[in-house]
């Protein structure tokens, strides 16, 4: 097989995800960490909004109350309870992130296999137009997508999907490369099946499971950066419960309130933390150069 | 030699390739420009000859290509076009705030670096023990802690409950620290990380245990062989990390209320003031560029490796 001189892959970074891999990144205390945090915000993000209040229910009577038994983050200027509104916003703002990280997945996908498994003209173009992405600070990019847009949740999202897929594509690029001289796909081919099946058969799978683990591991600045846009008032707007959003309007009166911080705060710092935990323990095994 | 010229024909490519991606935004974007402009100059209903000799005065009628031509060699120029919702020259607006961003995300830039050296001199200097444990910690919490929320929190407890600094920061050196710092520890923490790996990298080397045995103190191994020895990977990541720091300004500014051009941009896209957040988009790739060519240069006259092995491949 290597006889063939066609397995070389320099670029790779990762060798393919086997189970032993998995195996001691799991016994690692700082993925244990970071996978149980994960856990409770996915928890929170699915169940939260089925256990607690209604979110944007107003009670006027009971404006800016500090927290106590009936709430337990207090309320907000509305009189609405913020843990209802912190658990509802979980659901909006990881899934925001989760929605960036998909869509930019399936386009990075497409872009880097084609690229990759194609090659000649097509892979220079693709790979030159994704080099110029990837040169370019993304947060500004998605700045300046937004300016096209206009502000909103979903204009929001986009844009964020826009800028993200660059640095997925070119992992997706440098797994396919060279794929169509691989002795399966020629296999395959030979015994007469097109040459889009084959790829999609025998290039993809192993392809997207690479590019799923890296944009898991981009929620958490996915996460991070539509928090930071919303909070300037680029993202759901304000009746909306989201963490950057909830920031924002909670910081008008801030200085009565300064609860108002603690659910949204909490939520953002703890998904940054849960994705940096899990991701320093995946680079710890993956890349035993870095180990200490 | 060729090196820089390889260089710098890469970086003429990505601003090229920001060119055309942003006068394709900007030409995509809805609405007519010469409405924008007529509304600007305060003609909410204007009639369609007034219409007509805006679209010719800003010749919005010719072939894009023309205009892409024209447009590219106004913004080489430093003609950036007229805001659509002042009807004045975005460069005019531009020149009275880019000083302000500038000290902002220099001061970041360089309390960055010292923050990113010291924890990670600290961390490797023993690693495993207590102060690698704790300045790995201080540098996750400074990772984890997104910048905006940390600038409500500073601006609240330390500017207006302990009465330090100034609430309305004016965008002069005097006001500069808390926002620079805010925007800094991210970077800082990232940086420390990778530095933290590379000097121990550098630890391990054969020389070093030559220099151990010919009786050199721990701190002569840091400040002579380690650092040196990784300064090259930390420049090269100082130089992408300015994408963060570049990136994260317009946040900043607009907590701490700073008068630089990221915060009148935010203003500019809630406006739908296209020119402007096109503007934004150019000066700021074109610092980003600038910073990594900058970087990547000084790599290159600094470890000759870097040199052959680019010419070879």
């Amino acid at each position: 097989m290597s006889a063939l001189g066609i397995l070389r892959r320099p670029t790779v970074p990762a060798p393919p995800m086997a189970r032993p891999a998995w195996a001691a990144v799991l016994r690692r205390p700082a993925a244990q960490v970071g996978l149980a945090l994960a856990a409770v915000l996915a928890l929170a993000a699915l169940l939260g909004p089925l256990l607690a209040a209604d979110p944007d229910l107003p009670d006027y009577t009971n404006q800016l109350a500090a927290p106590s038994w009936a709430h337990w983050l207090g309320t907000d200027q509305a009189g609405r309870d913020l843990l209802a509104r912190t658990l509802a916003g979980a659901r909006t703002s990881l899934g925001a992130a989760l929605l960036v990280m998909a869509i930019a997945g399936v386009v990075g996908l497409l872009v880097g296999t084609l690229a990759g498994a194609v090659g000649g003209i097509v892979d220079t173009v693709l790979t030159r137009a994704t080099d110029v992405l990837l040169g370019l600070p993304s947060l500004v990019l998605t700045l300046a997508v937004v300016g096209v847009l206009g502000p909103g949740f979903w204009n929001l999202v986009l844009a964020m999907a826009a800028t993200s897929w660059a640095g997925l594509a070119r992992l997706a690029r440098s797994l396919a490369r060279g794929s169509a001289q691989r002795p399966d796909v020629l296999a395959a081919r030979m015994s007469g099946v097109g040459p889009v099946r084959a790829v999609l058969g025998h290039v993809v799978p192993g392809v997207a499971s690479q590019v799923v683990v890296a944009a898991t591991l981009g929620l958490g600045e996915a996460v991070l950066a539509l928090g930071g846009l919303s909070f300037l008032g680029l993202g759901a707007q304000p009746p909306t419960a989201e963490w950057g959003t909830m920031l924002a309007t909670g910081r008008e009166t801030f200085a009565h309130a300064p609860w108002q911080l603690l659910g949204p705060g909490l939520g953002l710092v703890l998904s940054v933390a849960a994705a940096t935990l899990i991701s320093d323990a995946l680079r710890d095994v993956t890349d035993p150069g870095r180990q200490s | 030699m060729t090196t820089v010229l390889r260089r710098v024909g890469q970086a003429l490519v990505t601003l090229l390739g920001t060119g055309l991606i942003v006068f394709g935004m900007l030409a995509v974007t809805p609405g007519d420009p010469a409405h924008r402009v007529l509304e600007a100059r305060g003609i909410p209903e204007p009639s369609p000859a007034a219409v007509a000799a805006v679209r010719d005065e800003l010749r919005l009628d010719d072939p894009l290509v023309v205009r892409f031509g024209r447009w590219a060699g106004d913004a080489v120029t430093g003609d950036l076009g007229v805001s659509w919702r002042t009807g004045r020259p975005v460069a005019d607006e531009f020149v009275t705030r880019l000083p302000a961003t500038l000290r902002l995300t220099g001061a970041a830039m360089a309390l960055a670096v010292v923050l990113a050296l010291g924890l990670a001199a600290v961390a490797a200097a023993a690693p495993g023990r207590w102060p690698d444990v704790v300045a790995r910690g201080v540098a996750l919490a400074m990772l984890v802690v997104p910048g905006f929320v940390l600038g409500v929190i500073v601006l609240d407890v330390l500017v207006v409950r302990a009465g330090l600094g100034r609430v309305i920061a004016d965008g002069s050196w005097a006001t500069v620290f808390l926002p620079a710092l805010t925007l800094a520890l991210a970077s800082a923490a990232s940086w420390s990380r990778v530095l933290r790996t590379s000097l121990l990298e550098a630890a391990s080397a054969p020389y070093l245990r030559v220099s151990v045995a010919r009786g050199a103190g721990r701190r002569r191994l840091l400040g002579v062989h380690q650092l040196p020895n990784a300064a090259p990977a930390f420049l090269t990541m100082v130089g992408l990390g300015a994408a963060a720091l570049i990136g994260g300004a317009p946040i900043v500014e607009s907590v701490f209320t700073w008068p630089g051009i990221g915060r009148y941009t935010v203003e500019a896209i809630n406006a739908r003031d296209m020119p402007v957040v096109v503007g934004f988009t150019l000066v700021a790739v074109v610092g980003y560029v600038l910073t990594s060519l900058v970087v990547d240069l000084v790599c290159a006259a600094l470890d000759p490796r870097l040199r052959t092995g680019r010419a070879a491949a």
